[in-house]
């Protein structure tokens, strides 16, 4: 036994090792990028500082909508029904049920992630633009719904989180508590993502993708999958919404259900690459800062300026950046031109 | 005596005013090879797909080793034991052609739950059907004949004590059929009992120990090979009347 183990692992153990390390690499990065966010925080002034909060909280959502619509294929287009009704959860459970903070951020996201499950069982049926209609539909319902249960939340004049004298539930974090808060849900998704990614469930995910009558004949439950996805997305993105409802202490159904929150989503994952744990992080942080960079020195035409840069961005990359990298590394072939015309043509 | 592997009970599918598929029963016993046989739109697809799950059956019944198993999903059937390819290859695209098969390996009844476990099992798998040097590429790249046999592999990949082949020798070249036949008999040795749906006839006589003929979303005869082969309906079937009565006149002719 001993004598016919040898053989083969002397000559394994150099490439495994290796692989260890490729395998390793990913996880590296990301603690010296978590630690690098830590430490830019004593940098920054407050301005600052509020704008790479925003930026970690898209993270968190660009890496949430990826997961149903980058891994499983599935483009909602109301994913900010999640973050609304996150955001109303948190602010009429410390506002009138007293719970602190901590407790109705658990519970936003169970309340996500149940959402989820009840609306994805019959709307995952739905395939492609279908999908997308519909979860749009759910979303514009569900702040039409909030607008109409005054007494419960406030309806159109909005809901206030009691943040200060005896009805604070949890002292106000203040912009250094925030900053670590979504930071640390930043860090939570693309964490998530990386492990669904090299995961069983990632691959089950990208054969649902890549052909659903394929995928149900290899073994794969698809139904069972794609609500699962559809409920951790939904999860995710329910406990941003609850901390931002939280920081912004007074919340109305026009913001937190707004459709602009669920493209800026979309818009950040397929810039980015859809399907990758990079590509919405990477999505996020250049989307967010290229439009508080127009916005301060283009007050007038920042709006306009960001949308000439999207759709040239998904017209020379209509796969996402990271995507392309991919491509472009294996072929040789990193001409843009050639690119558009793979994907046109 | 245990149930057959795979029965059908007057199994049928309308498409609107169509009957695709009609009262069709058959039995496999296991380690059968059954070739199913039919001229164009005959059925033969859709029979898998009623078998698979793929297509909901509007009649009939499907057992799977005496389990009622119909209308049941997919994957359900699948995990069954009974795995398929399809008529036009269905790779993954965006993944290599080993993660192609590992998913079979990850999602079959009592799979592996890591993936890299799954992925060394798909080399074994590729190498059975003779493209182990190809675990790397994307399916997209694969000429006609690899991108059949990864289909193949992905079936192989979950195990199966039943194989539904929705003509995997279509659009072969000649020299690349034996090899394939030769790995239905391989397969069939280990014990796997198969059915070839098939437009190459020789083919499907070379391997086949029985053979349904499919008309009109009915079954015309089975049995054995030759006979099938010399029975007058089946001619007419598939190369008109004309050519049966022209036949009929020199009997000894060879098929």
């Amino acid at each position: 036994m001993a004598t016919s183990t040898q053989a083969p692992r002397q000559a394994v153990t150099p490439t495994s090792r290796r692989d260890q390390a490729r395998r390793a690499l990913p996880w590296l990065l990301g603690l010296v990028a978590l630690l690098g966010a830590l430490g830019l925080q004593s940098q920054l002034y407050s301005g600052q500082e509020r704008t790479v909060t925003t930026i970690f909280m898209f993270v968190a959502m660009a890496e949430a909508w990826n997961l149903i619509g980058g891994f499983a294929g599935y483009a909602s287009f109301g994913q900010v029904v999640f973050f609304g009704l996150g955001g109303y959860f948190t602010a009429v459970a410390m506002s009138q049920w007293h719970l602190t903070f901590w407790v109705s951020l658990v519970l936003s996201g169970i309340v996500g992630a149940l959402f989820a499950t009840v609306i994805g069982i019959p709307l995952l049926r739905l395939r492609g633009h279908y999908f997308a209609i519909a979860t749009l539909g759910v979303a514009e319902g569900m702040r039409e719904v909030v607008i109409n249960l005054p007494g419960l939340t406030g309806g159109g004049a909005g809901i206030t989180v009691p943040t200060v004298g005896r009805d604070a539930t949890t002292p106000y974090l203040g912009n250094d508590g925030f900053y670590l808060l979504f930071l640390a849900l930043a860090a939570l998704s693309v964490l998530i993502a990386g492990l669904v990614s090299r995961s069983k469930f990632g691959y089950g995910l990208r054969a649902i993708h890549q052909d659903e009558d394929a995928a149900a004949a290899m073994g794969i439950n698809t139904t069972r999958l794609k609500v699962l996805t559809f409920a951790l997305s939904g999860f995710i993105v329910g406990l941003v919404g609850s901390s931002y409802a939280f920081q912004q202490v007074t919340i109305f159904p026009e913001r937190l259900f707004d459709v602009d929150i669920t493209v800026l989503m979309v818009i950040m994952v397929v810039i980015g690459g859809s399907g990758t744990v990079l590509g919405p992080l990477l999505g996020a942080v250049v989307l967010q800062f290229v439009s508080e960079f127009l916005r301060q020195h283009f007050i007038n035409l920042h709006i306009f300026i960001l949308g000439a840069i999207i759709i040239v961005a998904v017209l020379l990359l209509p796969q996402g950046a990271v995507n392309y990298l991919r491509e472009a590394r294996r072929t040789g072939e990193y001409s843009l031109l050639a690119n558009v015309r793979r994907y046109r043509l | 005596m245990s149930a057959p592997i795979l029965q059908t009970q007057d199994l049928g599918r309308r498409f609107g005013g169509l009957r695709a598929v009609a009262d069709v029963s058959f039995a496999v016993p296991e380690g059968q090879v059954l070739g199913i046989i039919g001229p164009n739109g005959a059925g033969k697809s859709t029979l898998i797909n009623l078998i698979t799950g793929h297509v909901k059956p509007s009649g009939g019944r499907v057992l799977i080793d005496g389990r009622d198993m119909t209308g049941a999903p997919p994957w359900a059937v699948a995990q069954a034991g009974v795995a398929r390819t399809f008529q036009i290859v269905k790779p993954f695209r965006g993944m290599s052609v080993r993660e192609n098969v590992a998913i079979g390996i990850l999602y079959r009844r009592h799979g592996v739950n890591v993936m890299s476990h799954a992925l060394r099992a798909a080399d074994e798998v590729l190498e059975e059907v003779g493209i182990a040097d190809l675990g790397d590429r994307p399916p997209g790249e694969l000429p006609v004949a690899d991108a059949r046999r990864l289909e193949l592999a992905k079936a192989l990949a979950l195990r199966p004590r039943l194989l539904l082949l929705d003509e995997v020798m279509a659009g072969l070249r000649h020299s690349e059929i034996e090899p394939s036949l030769q790995l239905i008999r391989t397969l069939r040795e280990r014990g796997i009992t198969i059915i070839v749906v098939e437009h190459v006839m020789k083919a499907i006589v070379a391997v086949s120990d029985r053979i349904l003929v499919l008309h009109q979303g009915q079954v015309l005869t089975s049995g054995a090979p030759r006979e099938v082969l010399t029975d007058r309906r089946v001619i007419e079937a598939y190369l008109g009347q004309r050519y049966a009565q022209r036949r009929g006149e020199t009997p000894d002719a060879p098929g």
